[in-house]
């Protein structure tokens, strides 16, 4: 088929599209740093059309039907590799439960793109920008990876390893995500600034989950997970040490935000980013905080 | 390697030969001669390539083809029926909502994807609805009006 003429065409690769799991991985296997798996396609399929990727093989998965769930058995929320954005968005029991990553989901790209971006994608593609993350952080939420060698679990803070590199080695592909509940007396939320362009890329994310004591007077635990403000997502953990323990007033959710700012390492625009992070860190801290004394009121 | 694929458009089958690289845009465009759906940016973010799969709206620029088998495919072309536009169509004309045109077959298949779902949705759930088709004329207002008054004009008629 000779075509019309178009602005970019993919390039050539070798298309291959297993039928289980245990045949990607031994695709994967075989074919090493040369393949790459395609779900939504959403990011990949946009870098090679850009030229930074060029694999000589893509691997879809979009077959592999058994991956496209999301199941909740009152302890543990799963999601698997081929959950779209929109359907983890739109699932009532994210929702009700995980509303932060219902959040995250709906701030990624447009309708169109979370019809066909997966969570799992998302997660693998490893930008410093990948909005869904610090709520998944915040969640402490774990990757399901498997390869011909068998099955691990990775804790999701310990699988970026950089801008675009993560913790999987030769052969293995991630097929799901595992979400333990939040704890009692907990809320969080997700709060973003975005660069004004097309896909409203995020400037700076940050999702924070808060944890009362049993009387509602004071912050058992607080968690605070960031995007966008350094080569890959993070905790801030000395911002968390600042809040832990204490009766919460609006100096100290101050104080937190700033913390939270030094603890970032922004490429580009680093000031306007701190400055933003410190503010957007007492916002969701004070948004979370407020959502569990209104909890107590109405238990 | 090329090879023979079969794809579902607007209710009819098509045997096409495509790379694995080809998409669906292109052979929507090439192969079948349906060019309602345009190519913007060709990376996903101006949404005026947009067709429906099985239902839903997503980006025919970033969708190989070979992937797109088995699905239901509707493009702008198979909404209207016996040369009678759409009510869509129809309010999107009334309304003024069109001026170049090349974001409007998107935009109207995300609405309808949205009413089909959402039979009553309110002017917020129509922004957010068609707000990954980029439109550089019409500012939007008038599409979000055709939009709120299709599904009016749709049960009218029954």
């Amino acid at each position: 088929m000779e075509g019309l003429g178009y602005l970019l065409a993919l390039p050539r690769f070798e298309y291959f599209s297993p039928k289980t799991v245990e045949e990607a991985c031994s695709l994967l296997e075989r074919y090493g740093r040369e393949a790459r798996l395609l779900a939504g396609g959403t990011d990949l399929l946009v870098a090679m059309k850009k030229g930074k990727e060029a694999p000589r093989y893509l691997i879809g998965i979009k077959a592999l039907s058994d991956l496209d769930f999301i199941e909740y058995d009152g302890e543990l929320l799963r999601i698997g590799a081929l959950a779209t954005l929109q359907s983890v968005a739109d699932a009532p029991i994210i929702k009700e439960k995980f509303g932060l990553l219902a959040t995250a989901c709906k701030k990624v790209g447009t309708p169109q793109v979370r019809n066909m971006g997966t969570l799992v994608g998302n997660i693998c593609n490893a930008g410093p920008s990948q909005d869904t993350v610090p709520s998944l952080l915040v969640l402490g939420a774990r990757l399901k990876v498997v390869s011909s060698r068998g099955e691990r679990i990775i804790p999701l803070e310990d699988f970026p390893r950089g801008p675009f590199k993560t913790a999987l080695e030769d052969g293995e592909m991630v097929t799901e995500v595992q979400i333990p509940t939040p704890p009692p007396r907990s809320a969080g939320c997700y709060r973003w600034m975005t660069k004004r362009t097309e896909v409203d890329e995020t400037l700076v994310g940050v999702a924070v989950l808060v944890v009362a004591d049993p009387t509602h007077e004071r912050c058992e635990e607080a968690r605070i997970a960031l995007c966008s403000v350094a080569p890959t997502p993070f905790r801030a953990r000395r911002a968390e040490a600042l809040l832990r323990g204490k009766g919460i007033s609006e100096g100290l959710l101050e104080e937190a935000g700033r913390a939270a700012a030094e603890e970032t390492r922004p490429r580009g625009r680093a000031e306007y980013r701190k400055l933003l992070t410190s503010i957007l860190v007492k916002k969701a801290l004070t948004e979370a905080w407020e959502n569990l004394k209104g909890q107590e009121v109405v238990s | 390697m090329k090879r023979l694929i079969s794809l579902t458009v607007n209710g009819e089958n098509h045997e096409v030969v495509v790379e694995p690289r080809t998409t669906l845009l292109e052979v929507l465009r090439d192969a079948l001669g349906l060019t309602g759906a345009k190519e913007g940016c060709s990376l996903g973010n101006c949404g005026a390539c947009t067709v429906l799969l099985d239902g839903k709206p997503v980006l025919s620029c970033l969708l190989l083809a070979v992937e797109a088998q088995g699905k239901e495919i509707v493009t702008i072309e198979g909404l209207a029926e016996g040369g009678k536009l759409h009510p869509l169509q129809e309010a999107f004309v009334e309304h003024g909502a069109v001026q170049c045109g090349f974001c409007i077959p998107g935009m109207i298949l995300s609405a309808k994807a949205l009413l089909d779902e959402n039979p009553h949705p309110t002017e917020e759930e129509v922004k957010e609805a068609i707000s990954g088709n980029l439109c550089r004329c019409t500012g939007y207002s008038n599409a979000v009006r055709a939009i709120l008054a299709a599904k009016v004009k749709e049960e009218g008629e029954r």
